[in-house]
């Protein structure tokens, strides 16, 4: 790979999403789709280390990624901020009270770089919700490497045992 | 299409042939209220992981667990009740469909843990509907003996097995034997299919063992 080209690649902040899940020793990946994520989970379900389970519902979801993690399989959930807000039960109930440590990356829909019109009403609670849930969270600084910020969030669940969502604006991962 | 029979096995019946003809190596998962606590009277094990609350949730884990334990059997016993609360976790199970993973679903046509307030439908063809969401080998059964030819069938390996058991309702919450403690049940299970553990960043991890 030529030079020029390696960098434009490092600058790609969802390929480097990608590699540092595949670094980090993520095998599995638990999806419901947003517009933003359709391309990084076809890169994803085209990867030989890692599976890609496209699951009908986030608590669903959050669901399957526990059961992966409990097997041995280190997880990540790629889900809308829509979709953390209708799993709060299976949040509380199974993934906190079972401390199962998951990485959780969520499109952060409706903020105002996404003023979409039905997006904004889940923009604005997708916080104060989080806060409620007891879900560690936190947001991407757009002006650092992606790369450093998904591992600490992944590390931070692991050292922690508990989800951590970190929230993505659409460059960090729209392919 | 009504798999309620006048005369219903009880839950203690089939899990009486649960454990009975449980397959080497089994993992087992166990839906809340009843369904775990009377397993884990019958059948306490490091194997065994009992939900507590998570309505609904017990079939998506099952399905994450038969993927990450490919060389063990996973039975999963979930309600209607719960089935019904995330049925779309049927549709997940049809499309990875892991060979390893047996879904048994209590139909007992209440939602028997809060009391037996009634389903929403409890006469659903539920075995209909799993072979419909892409679970081919799935069954209503009302008698243990059918459940017990089953399991010692083993799997065929094609593909997961969805069993519909016709059941009586037990309405008397059974006392289990265990305290149910979360961690517990999951760090035992761990230990017992040798997960990898996390190795911290102190100690210079950062990642699971081996990974």
């Amino acid at each position: 790979m030529s030079g020029a080209l390696a960098a434009q690649d490092d600058a790609h902040r969802p390929s480097d999403v990608l590699r540092t899940l595949k670094k980090l020793g993520f095998g599995a990946v638990v999806s419901v789709p947003d517009g933003w994520l359709g391309k990084i989970l076809v890169r994803i379900e085209h990867e030989p280390s890692m599976r890609l389970v496209r699951a009908t519902h986030e608590e669903e979801a959050l669901a399957i990624a526990c059961g992966l993690r409990l097997g041995g399989v280190r997880t990540a959930l790629l889900v809308q901020n829509a979709g953390v807000l209708s799993m709060g039960a299976g949040m509380v109930l199974l993934a906190q009270r079972y401390q199962f440590p998951l990485l959780m990356l969520v499109s952060y829909r409706g903020t105002p770089d996404d003023p979409i019109f039905y997006h904004v009403p889940k923009g604005r609670v997708t916080e104060p919700v989080f806060r409620g849930l007891g879900l560690a969270y936190g947001c991407v600084d757009r002006h650092r490497p992606i790369g450093p910020q998904v591992e600490h969030a992944a590390t931070f669940a692991e050292e922690a045992s508990c989800p951590f969502a970190l929230l993505l604006s659409r460059e960090d991962i729209q392919w | 299409m009504v798999n309620v029979a006048t005369a219903r096995p009880t839950r203690a019946d089939y899990y009486r042939v649960l454990a009975d003809n449980l397959p080497p190596q089994a993992l087992v998962v166990t839906s809340l209220g009843n369904a775990s606590y009377l397993w884990a009277k019958l059948h306490d094990a490091p194997e065994n992981f009992y939900f507590e609350d998570a309505m609904g949730l017990a079939l998506p884990l099952s399905l994450g667990l038969a993927m990450a334990q490919p060389s063990r059997p996973v039975i999963v016993v979930e309600g209607d009740g719960g089935l019904l609360m995330h049925m779309g976790a049927l549709a997940t199970v049809g499309a990875v469909n892991p060979a390893n993973l047996t879904v048994l679903i209590v139909q007992n046509g209440v939602h028997a843990a809060s009391g037996g307030q009634a389903l929403t439908n409890p006469a659903l063809d539920l075995a209909q509907l799993a072979r419909a969401a892409g679970i081919a080998r799935s069954e209503n059964i009302d008698k243990p003996e059918a459940l017990a030819e089953k399991l010692r069938a083993g799997t065929a390996g094609n593909g997961a097995e969805c069993l519909v058991l016709a059941t009586e309702p037990d309405l008397d919450v059974v006392r289990p034997p265990v305290t149910f403690d979360p961690l517990l049940s999951k760090h035992r299970l761990q230990a017992a299919v040798g997960a990898p553990r996390y190795v911290h960043a102190v100690f210079g991890g950062g990642k699971l063992e081996g990974s």
